[in-house]
């Protein structure tokens, strides 16, 4: 089968910063593909441009055999895509429940019981059921964390971004949410992860990838990527951050 | 003990209801001393004063319904200028953005004047032009063309309040709900407006409030409003003090109980929150 992720010579530009030059990257269905690289290397970018929340301005991506052109394609891609942010994004004027039903109610048609029950389940997945009811700003980082997990999965993606998930959060609160992404991968998720989680990137991920300046600098398995890279900028960036 | 039961009535959710005991605002005083000295004018000298009351009666009305129809005229077009200002359709976002600066550049009575004695014309005009029978003999509502142009004019206002509120709202707030597949119509309808509702409260209760008190101009307009009421009269009666005093005392009732209105408003919704 095609990879489910097709990237084929991608370019950015801000302006004039040339954020992405020429990223091609295939992910595999049920694959785990953790990048890391320095900040300003073009990583959230990356991200961005797949669920098109970020426009490109040459080469294409190709989601679930979805090009990413027409405004109705780019919704439909965005329906399987579920993207989890630094900040959370929670919606603060909705309960954790409406959170997690808003979309589903609007976009997937669910009723408000299959919807409600849903929610349900996937609270006792990311293991809070007790605050559906909270309001977002009632909840610590970790906790919010887990309910945009949540959010997203409600819309039964098939792939799940993650931008820095754990960076915004207090040391002792990243452990609750890499668990719950430890469970995702091992349940076969297509998952892209922006993460300095080594501990995660080795545990769960098929690739590591390094970007630096716009471009993928060097892939392996993470071991080794971590351990034995090849590349003279892959070794002085893991020399800085381990 | 007391400072805690204190703490209580504080965070008690507004579903806990009106609070009977709790918070009363002290400047409901000075609207029952404003009622009061009404009803101590026209007990005590009911001529001229009940007698002013009861003729400009009917302006009162019309006042509180043009006020009423112009706001809720204003909330509308105003979130449609707003809306096509943070649009990144140039055409749009230019064709707003003249609209505001123009309406802000012009007094409002002048706006007034041109919509009731110059737009008849300049109609009539395009109908004797192209020839059409309806429009060669179109007359100019009071009512409808003051109730435009305060619409046409805070609306203006009123979208640089609703684009102020909107702005505050992360942009994380959109891209999350677009990453879950919602349309940009669907994320400002279920996602961003009603957070930067909560936001724009206040100056929009301003607003009204404005609004009330400056559809007194609509009275150079031909329409009987309180305020032209208050001419009439004293155009048949000459008694100038007693007339004005009594138009002001009116006024200030009406804009003191929709302070108050907003205030109540903006206290549930912070309770809500
Ligand atoms: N909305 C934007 N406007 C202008 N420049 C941007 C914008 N988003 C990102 N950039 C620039 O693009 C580059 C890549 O940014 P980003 O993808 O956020 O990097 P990373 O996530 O790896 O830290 C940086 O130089 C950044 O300043
Ligand atoms: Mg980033």
């Amino acid at each position: 089968m095609a990879p489910i992720i097709q990237i084929k010579n991608v370019h950015k530009r801000f302006g004039s910063v040339h954020a992405l030059r020429g990223v091609s990257l295939d992910v595999e269905r049920g694959e785990v593909v953790v990048i890391i690289g320095p900040s300003g290397s073009g990583k959230s970018t990356l991200l961005r441009c797949i669920n098109r929340l970020e426009e490109f301005n040459e080469g294409s991506i190709v989601v679930d055999g979805i090009p990413l052109d027409t405004a109705e394609n780019i919704n439909a891609v965005r329906t399987e895509v579920g993207m989890v942010f630094q900040q959370f994004n929670l919606f603060p004027h909705l309960s954790v429940m409406d959170n997690i039903t808003l979309a589903q109610r609007i976009i997937r048609k669910r009723d408000k019981a299959e919807a409600d029950e849903i929610a349900i389940q996937l609270l006792n997945k990311v293991g809070i059921p007790e605050k559906a009811k909270a309001l977002p700003g009632q909840l610590s980082g970790g906790q919010q964390q887990r309910v945009a997990i949540a959010r997203a999965l409600a819309m039964n993606p098939k792939i799940m971004l993650f931008d820095e998930p754990t960076s915004a959060l207090d040391p002792e609160m990243i452990q609750e949410v890499l668990d719950v992404m430890m469970n995702l991968a091992q349940e076969g998720m297509t998952m892209v992860v922006v993460s300095h989680e080594m501990g995660f990137a080795r545990a769960a991920a098929n690739r590591a990838i390094l970007m630096d300046s716009g471009q993928i600098v060097e892939e392996a398995p993470p071991n080794v990527l971590f351990t034995n890279p090849t590349q003279e900028r892959t070794k002085e960036f893991l020399s800085r951050v381990l | 003990m007391d400072l805690q039961e204190k703490k209580k009535t504080e965070t008690a959710p507004a579903s806990a209801g009106a609070d009977s005991k709790g918070y009363f605002d002290p400047w409901w005083w000075l609207v029952f001393a404003v009622i009061g000295m009404i009803i101590l004018l026209i007990t005590t000298r009911p001529d001229p004063f009940m007698r002013i009351l009861l003729f400009v009666r009917d302006g009162i009305g019309v006042t509180i319904q043009t006020t009423i129809i112009s706001f809720f005229l204003v909330l509308i077009v105003g979130l449609i200028a707003a809306l096509g200002r943070i649009s990144r359709s140039r055409i749009l976002s230019g064709i707003a953005t003249v609209y505001v600066e123009i309406v802000r550049g012009i007094p409002l009575l002048v706006q007034l004047l041109f919509w009731y004695f110059a737009f008849p014309s300049v109609i009539q005009g395009i109908g004797s032009a192209l020839n059409i029978e309806a429009l060669k003999n179109y007359l100019a509502n009071p009512v409808g063309m003051a109730i435009l142009g305060i619409t046409f004019c805070y609306a203006a206002y009123m979208s640089e309040i609703y684009r102020a509120g909107i702005q505050s709202i992360s942009k994380g707030q959109m891209e999350a709900a677009r990453s879950l597949g919602m349309s940009y119509v669907q994320a400002m309808r279920y996602v961003i407006l009603p957070q930067a509702v909560r936001v724009i409260l206040p100056p929009v209760g301003n607003e009204f409030i404005s609004i009330l008190k400056d559809s007194s101009l609509v009275s150079v307009v031909a329409v009987a409003d309180m305020t032209r009421r208050g001419r009439e009269f004293m155009a048949a009666n000459f008694i100038p003090v007693e007339t004005w005093s009594m138009i002001a005392l009116l006024y200030l009732v009406m804009t003191l109980l929709a302070a108050r209105l907003v205030t109540f408003i903006e206290r549930k919704s912070r309770l809500e929150r």
